[in-house]
């Protein structure tokens, strides 16, 4: 090692040949490791989103195959956006229960965060137990939270809710969309305690002093200094909670069906029962161009802040 | 103003005895972490019971402890699902690490002026949502035989990774020295050299985080798996779904099949906890 840091003109030379020389293969052959996953990516994902919006023009019922699949141009579109009754509701209810899930996990989230990012015994305890919810498949949640926790007679809730004097509730039954966004809620706050204390770890401990210094309480601390310096970190946790929660599907599956009526019928549950029950592809996919629509213009705002930060992280 | 003077004047505060109010917090996050884990608690918990018990209201807290449940649910077909749920999550995770990581390693150490652009596209197919691409899976899946498969899945779910395993991975290798990467080629290491004997021993523990988040979303995936499988390749998510309508009230032996069902993925977001944050918002926080 000692020899090659030598400056001897000779081998330098050699050095800038060679390695000019293996870069260039190197760069070459980049583009031959990247490839295949693009390729891989564009087959398995995308062709299925363009054949989503192909199938979305015509008249296509699986159940019925001597009807064919005619073209029927915007016609499924047509019946979705100004005619058919459930899918209205679907929408309304996939941003009723979206709002509520990102926001109800954000002030919970934010409130862990807080009780965490501090010295105590057992911290790392504390922090792995309450982010486990975060790793619960939802269709577990929803069978526990369902039956253990909300059955009528027999469960958790109304046991606690009749000794303290109230009636008996058929919670999901009355309150199914609070049923499932209290579901999904525990779910989500851990993911967003886990980046809002991501965020609160890089604020210094230099800036908390100062303001300290200047006079300000933990209440104006919080306010002017915690609150501003988490801002992209609050933008983060809402935009990907925004993305994740709007698929939003094993809970509303286990627990309601989208019942009772059309109550908890979102976007992917009723994409689902067109295709299922209905086996009607044309209007399914119609639906689901929707869905990606609205996706989309969230992901869009994501994208450019991930692709903002990629280089340097949010800690700014 | 000194170096040495600093460290004793910051660390003071910190070495006083707690106040009453920094205990009562302490008190307030033990009890708020007890509630958050006390679903999961209380399904481990009834799994042990007697259906009698499972279902008694006051509910029993102190019971006599059985492994009934668990001999009976997996005596049942149980045992499939949970088979196929770890061969499709490891399946899947191999597939998306095979692409991934030379992807990865192309997007970090050879970046071209296009290299944003082709991470903000990878990043994309991420955030559309699965319903958009259902439809034509299911159509598709049963003309080339692919439905109910573990093949058909596994390539799916590999899919699904990638991003995850191309995004997280890059931004591990960017933390590499550019340094050891340029001896290594100067040395004429060639890319499977370098990856195996240089580039992954450095950044293994950012390897099993990503692997273990891979194997997550894999197990867990349910909207798929729901509507791609049934009897030959159904995974666990769905067997658990189907469980109450087919079973009626047999609770003990429900919250048997969901603690072995969630164990597994718990267990495995505890040891990827370190780069947890890193993995769910694509590198962007370190």
């Amino acid at each position: 090692m000692s020899v090659r840091s030598e400056p001897t003109t000779p081998w330098a030379v050699g050095f800038g040949a060679r390695r000019l020389a293996a870069l260039r293969t190197q760069r070459a052959g980049a583009v031959f490791l990247l490839l295949p996953a693009l390729f891989y990516l564009a087959v398995m994902t995308q062709a299925p989103f363009v054949l989503t919006l192909w199938y979305s023009f015509h008249n296509w019922i699986l159940t019925s195959p001597e009807l064919g699949h005619r073209w029927v141009g915007l016609s499924n579109f047509r019946y979705a956006v100004t005619q058919d009754p459930i899918f209205r509701a679907a929408v309304v209810n996939t941003v009723e229960i979206t709002t509520a899930v990102v926001g109800g996990s954000l002030v919970l989230g934010l409130s862990f965060a807080l009780l965490l990012n501090r010295t105590f015994p057992l911290r790392g305890v504390a922090r792995s137990l309450m982010i486990a919810p975060f790793f619960v498949m939802p269709t577990v949640n929803a069978v526990v939270q369902k039956n253990l926790f909300l059955n009528p007679i027999f469960g958790l809730v109304n046991w606690v809710w009749t000794s303290i004097g109230f009636q008996r509730v058929d919670w999901l039954a009355v309150h199914p969309k609070l049923g499932i966004i209290t579901m999904a809620v525990w779910q989500w706050a851990p993911f967003m305690m886990l980046i809002l204390l991501a965020g609160l770890q890089g604020i210094s401990d230099e800036v908390r002093e100062a303001a300290r210094i200047d006079g300000a309480g933990p209440v104006t601390e919080f306010r002017r200094i915690t609150l501003p310096l988490l801002g992209p970190y609050f933008e983060l946790a809402v935009l990907l909670g925004l993305i994740y929660i709007l698929q939003l599907f094993g809970e509303i599956f286990v627990a309601t069906q989208g019942g009772p009526g059309t109550e908890t019928t979102t976007i992917p549950y009723y994409v689902y029962q067109t295709i299922s029950q209905a086996n009607d592809v044309g209007s399914a996919s119609a639906q689901g161009v929707l869905a990606i629509i609205f996706s989309g213009i969230i992901a869009a705002l994501l994208l450019r802040l991930l692709t903002r930060t990629f280089r340097r992280g949010l800690t700014s | 103003m000194s170096a040495v003077a600093q460290p004793t004047v910051r660390r003071a505060p910190r070495r006083r005895r707690p106040t009453p109010a920094a205990l009562a917090l302490n008190v307030l996050t033990y009890v708020v972490a007890f509630i958050v884990f006390f679903p999961i608690l209380w399904a481990v918990l009834t799994s042990f019971k007697t259906e009698a018990a499972a279902a008694s209201i006051p509910p029993k807290f102190l019971f006599h402890a059985t492994l009934d449940n668990y001999r009976t649910v997996f005596s049942a077909d149980y045992f499939l699902f949970f088979r196929n749920t770890v061969i499709l999550s490891t399946g899947s995770t191999l597939v998306a690490l095979l692409l991934g990581l030379p992807a990865a390693y192309s997007l970090a150490f050879h970046p071209s002026p296009r290299t944003p652009k082709v991470l903000s596209w990878v990043l994309s197919t991420k955030m559309l949502p699965a319903v958009g691409a259902l439809i034509p899976l299911i159509v598709i899946y049963k003309r080339v035989h692919l439905f109910d498969t573990r093949l058909g899945m596994i390539l799916l779910y590999g899919a699904f990774n990638l991003p995850l395993v191309i995004w997280m991975m890059r931004s591990f290798f960017a933390d590499l020295p550019k340094e050891i990467l340029e001896a290594a080629t100067v040395d004429g290491a060639g890319f499977l050299r370098i990856m195996t004997r240089i580039v992954l021993p450095l950044t293994a523990p950012g390897l099993a985080a990503t692997a273990l988040l891979s194997l997550i979303f894999s197990w867990n995936e349910f909207l798929l798996a729901v509507n791609l499988t049934s009897a030959n390749s159904g995974t666990l998510p769905v067997f658990i779904s189907g469980f109450m309508t087919s079973e009626g009230l047999f609770w003990a032996k429900m919250s048997a099949a969901s603690s072995l069902a969630i164990a597994p993925v718990i267990l495995a977001g505890w040891l990827a906890q370190r780069s947890l944050v890193r993995g769910l918002t694509f590198g962007a926080v370190k």
